[in-house]
């Protein structure tokens, strides 16, 4: 087809989805450089406000300590999220998991000391069948019932949660292999270990989005579901290995949690749900699907992180970090919004006016 | 012309399916009654039947204001914290100033309050178009916050005088074999709301608004609807009905605890899509929502009457919701199916 045989209008159509598709491009980096700008900002901030708290070396390696639980969590949400989702049932599933290998383990060790230390791996792998299985729930009703996932999630975080209340009987239970609570204790040089996990991770998830096949169908998933079904992209089996990976990483978070302090309850972190949805949100990931980057969610973990350092640095307390929390995920949420509407909606409005 | 036969048709199944569901729903709670009574004689009696009322009164009307936002097609998780804001802060009001604003002020200042916070998402999500699932975490977060940083966290024991008069005042008392059976005075109001807001929805343009956008927002604003004023002012009356339920819930519970209410979300929009109201908009009822608010607090009652530990509860509720929703997932997928553009069959080919 030569370009003298198209009409104006395929001709304008094809000018739209060129900018529309440079656009986007620019708004991939433009978020992860306002995320950049972000952490240094938070950063220097709180630096200039209470250097003598924040700016000591114990007070850096904490913040990598803390990170990768809710970070790990929220790249979880961020692979839910790409495909127009959302998990809400993520830090039921950690606290299943971290249940799973403290009561496995206890329960060994009542019989012997030695083969449950020596079982840690296999605790570790039970845990994350755990997660796989949770996952696969959530999968199943959103994929192949066709529940949304909001309610999905919602209905099983209730199940999951409960389970675990009845499971541990509401109390916080100690114990876990001696060997996973070292690991958690490490650093290698000064960075703690499962600060290397979180971007281990973080790093094979951006891998598997940005250059997997499974990737770039999650991706067309969320940006049109119909678009994708027409092309022949089988949307069942795609959500349902989505929820499998956010399930497995709900397991790898759990394992953390436990790995840094060897306590697991059935209600630990209740508030991480809706930090870890502002961080997804924050890391410039559509509410919408079909738009994410693990390096802009990894930035707005650690932006939140230096935000909540420097607040007990300030000596505000939570309440003050959960007001600021959800201001600042309106107010990127309005932010991107008057970007994306003065860029696309101006020659609508124009021509309704 | 097929279009319009198409829509008749659609209109027509629409009016059977309905009620249909809600009828389901009615069977369900019927079996339910009669199973729990044949399991223990003590849940058929009128003190049962009393302390089921009193329970459903704060949840039916969260439920209502939920019921709104669905129908507009959204999502509030933000209620419970207004409700925990506008009754906390109400008595907090009171103590501070010694002044007591009376059982009728106080309710007006709590409502006052909620129209202001339920104003705040409403101006955020029409202003901006924002998914409001994530809006309303937001808010739920900034005004949990607030109220717990600047106006206090501590439990009140002792009530303003002009809200603990009402605490214990029932309409109809009468004496049983096993006991005293109360019907507690907040049921009026909850009532009333019911009625109020099935009137709204069926009777009124703004009701009818509601569910247009619900359908589709763009075709609604096409339609000449006023999508924003719309959307505001749903957000404006469920942030009114959560401080209501918020005084109604202290006032029943003699005491105020900023942060016994929240939690208790997910009951309720289970409890609302239960009774038939669709998560996707433009679909729902005061009737099914009252069966389900009805539903779930009957089950939550039999589960202790039969023994079940509470611990159980919560899963219990999150099994009834994915029940709920699967159901109606499927019939939606059917209806799908019927129709002449079938997406399944293309992606199968």
């Amino acid at each position: 087809m030569s370009d003298s045989q198209l009409t104006l209008k395929q001709t304008n159509h094809r000018v739209d989805e060129w900018t529309k598709h440079i656009l986007a491009r620019v708004h991939s980096n433009h978020s992860i450089l306002r995320m950049m700008i972000l952490v240094v900002v938070a950063f220097g901030l709180f630096a200039l406000l209470s250097p003598r708290v924040f700016l000591t070396g114990l007070n850096m390696q904490n913040m990598l300590l803390a990170v990768p639980e809710i970070g790990i969590l929220a790249v979880a949400m961020m692979v839910a999220m790409l495909t127009g989702g959302i998990d809400l049932s993520l830090v039921s599933i950690a606290n299943l998991a971290a249940i799973t290998i403290s009561t496995s383990f206890t329960a060994l060790a009542a019989h012997d000391k030695a083969l449950a230390e020596n079982l840690g791996p296999a605790l570790i792998l039970l845990a994350l069948l755990v997660g796989l299985a949770a996952g696969a729930v959530n999968g199943f009703l959103i994929a192949y019932v066709g529940v949304t996932p909001i309610l999905a999630t919602l209905g099983t975080m209730q199940i999951f949660n409960g389970l675990a209340v009845v499971w541990t009987g509401g109390k916080t239970l100690y114990g876990s292999p001696s060997g996973l609570t070292l690991f958690g204790k490490t650093a290698i040089w000064v960075i703690p270990a499962l600060f290397l996990v979180f971007i281990a991770i973080a790093g094979v998830v951006a891998f598997l989005i940005g250059r997997t096949p499974l990737g770039l169908g999650l991706t067309l998933e969320g940006a049109n579901p119909v678009a994708s079904r027409y092309s022949g992209i089988n949307s069942r089996s795609l959500l349902m290995r989505s929820y499998l990976l956010t399930g497995l990483l709900g397991a790898v978070a759990g394992i953390v949690f436990i790995a840094r302090n060897p306590t697991a309850s059935a209600d630990y972190g209740a508030s991480y749900v809706l930090l870890v949805i502002v961080i997804a949100v924050l890391g410039g990931t559509n509410p919408n699907g079909g738009f994410a980057t693990v390096a802009g969610v990894f930035l707005a973990a650690m932006t939140l992180q230096v935000v909540q350092s420097g607040f007990t640095a300030l000596r505000l307390s939570t309440f003050q970090y959960s007001i600021a929390q959800g201001a600042i995920l309106i107010t990127v949420l309005i932010v991107d919004q008057v970007n994306w509407s003065k860029v696309f909606r101006r020659n609508r409005r124009t021509s309704r006016a | 012309m097929s279009t319009a036969k198409n829509r008749r048709v659609e209109t027509v199944v629409h009016a059977i399916k309905g009620p249909n569901n809600e009828g389901v729903l009615l069977l369900v709670l019927l079996a339910l009654i009669i199973g729990m009574s044949i399991a223990s004689p003590a849940f058929f009696t009128l003190s049962t039947l009393f302390a089921i009322i009193r329970s459903s009164i704060v949840p039916l009307i969260y439920a209502l204001g939920v019921l709104l936002v669905i129908i507009s097609g959204g999502i509030d998780v933000s209620f419970a914290a207004i409700a925990s804001f506008a009754g906390y802060a109400t008595i907090v009001l009171q103590l501070q100033t010694g002044i007591d604003l009376g059982l009728f002020g106080s309710f007006a200042c709590a409502i006052a309050m909620g129209i202001i916070l339920g104003g705040i998402n409403g101006f955020i999500i029409s202003k901006w178009r924002l998914p409001t699932l994530i809006v309303t975490l937001g808010t739920q977060g900034m005004f949990m916050g607030v109220l717990l940083a600047y106006v206090g966290s501590r439990y009140i024991a002792e009530l303003p005088s002009g809200m603990a008069s009402a605490s214990t005042v029932n309409i109809w008392t009468t004496k049983t074999e096993t006991g005293v059976a109360l019907l507690h005075v907040m049921t009026i109001p909850a009532v009333v709301l019911a009625v109020v807001v099935a009137w709204l929805l069926s009777r009124t343009m703004f009701g009818r608004s509601v569910y247009a956008i619900g359908g589709d927002i763009e075709s609604a604003s096409r339609a000449g609807i006023r999508v924003k004023r719309t959307q505001i002012l749903v957000y404006v009356l469920v942030g009114a009905m959560a401080a209501t339920a918020g005084v109604i819930y202290m006032i029943m519970g003699r005491s105020a605890n900023p942060q016994e209410i929240v939690g208790s979300e997910l009951d309720i929009i289970a409890a609302v899509v239960l009774g038939g109201a669709s998560i996707f908009g433009g679909r729902g009822t005061v009737r099914g929502t009252v069966l389900g608010v009805l539903l779930v607090q009957i089950i939550n009652n039999s589960l202790i009457l039969i023994g079940v530990p509470s611990a159980w509860q919560r899963t219990a509720v999150g099994v009834l919701l994915i029940v709920g929703v699967g159901i109606q997932a499927l019939s939606a997928k059917k209806a799908a199916q019927r129709t002449s553009i079938n997406v399944e069959g293309v992606a199968a080919a």
